[in-house]
């Protein structure tokens, strides 16, 4: 039996992210010389994934908003420190997924401290058993009810899985960003995709009966 | 638990954990994992692949989202005025 007959074949390179923003360069040395304007320009071009991001990791408006909020306060006072060795959207990114985290461990979420989150779980590991062999998702997952799944994800499987299947980040930068091994990041992505599956297939069984 | 049996392609016999152990680096190659011989003869791991597959495909729509309420840059220029002076009035330390 082969696969990748009845569905795309999911693409590795992700096109969307980091597309060239025409005056956005511009935009940065004038913010990085305090120009307040060039600042609102940023703001106005980034604000939309930063938000995304907190959105997706709270799962709450008012504190989504706190967090994009606090990220952009933090790039005001930080955007000095930014040399472009990275594109500035994945810079900012970082610095807004460390609020996030930061965010979490006040919250009393001690399985968001990256180091312990990001480290394999014999518990979510892949099932070596998959079992029923009927249940395959029927392809006609919407939006809505994936972006449930997400939401139920374990926050660590979240976010690596936010990063790179969403917003398409590679494993080298998510490395970068959550300061652990890209085998790791590779591992968590893997377990998080795993998770959602089991996650849609329960829903999909649950279904009927609602 | 059900163990399929296949010749991967350097000729071992893989099994369907061994197959899943390797799923994370299989995915992150590329490659088209239709030509994988475990999965010609293991109707579980395809469909285990096809979900996995399916499953990446879908979270690429879950962009574009919303974007926050204006009252969020309300308060951020109402911080910043209240902070006072900025780092960034100091010299550039930009090399882009």
């Amino acid at each position: 039996m082969s696969t990748g007959q009845t569905h795309p074949k999911p693409t590795h390179q992700h096109m969307r992210r980091n597309p060239p923003i025409a005056g956005e360069a511009e935009a940065i040395a004038k913010a990085q010389a305090g120009d307040a304007r060039s600042f609102e320009m940023l703001y106005a071009l980034h604000k939309r994934r930063v938000y995304s991001l907190c959105l997706r990791m709270l799962g709450n408006v008012a504190e989504a908003e706190d967090l994009t909020q606090e990220a952009f306060l933090q790039l005001y006072r930080k955007i000095g420190t930014f040399r472009g060795d990275s594109a500035f959207s994945t810079w900012l990114h970082r610095l807004s997924v460390n609020v996030v985290l930061m965010h979490l461990r006040k919250k009393g979420l001690p399985q968001v401290s990256l180091e312990e989150t990001l480290e394999p779980s014999q518990e979510d590991g892949p099932r070596k058993d998959i079992g029923s062999r009927d249940l395959t998702l029927s392809g006609s997952i919407d939006r809505v009810t994936l972006e449930r799944a997400v939401e139920n994800l374990p926050p660590g499987y979240r976010l690596v899985f936010v990063l790179h299947d969403v917003e398409g980040y590679e494993h080298n930068e998510i490395a970068d960003m959550l300061a652990c091994s890209i085998g790791n990041s590779k591992s968590q992505l893997h377990k998080a995709r795993m998770k959602l599956r089991e996650l849609l297939r329960t829903g999909e069984r649950k279904e009927p009966a609602a | 638990m059900m163990e399929t049996h296949a010749k991967s392609q350097n000729g071992t016999i893989m099994n369907c954990a061994e197959f899943q152990d390797c799923l994370p680096e299989l995915f992150e190659s590329g490659k088209d994992l239709s030509s994988e011989e475990h999965l010609k003869t293991c109707e579980n791991c395809a469909a285990l692949v096809r979900d996995l597959e399916y499953i990446a495909q879908q979270a690429k729509l879950l962009l574009p989202l919303h974007d926050p309420s204006p009252a969020v840059w309300n308060n951020i220029q109402t911080a910043i005025q209240r902070d006072g002076d900025h780092p960034a009035k100091k010299p550039s330390e930009t090399s882009t």
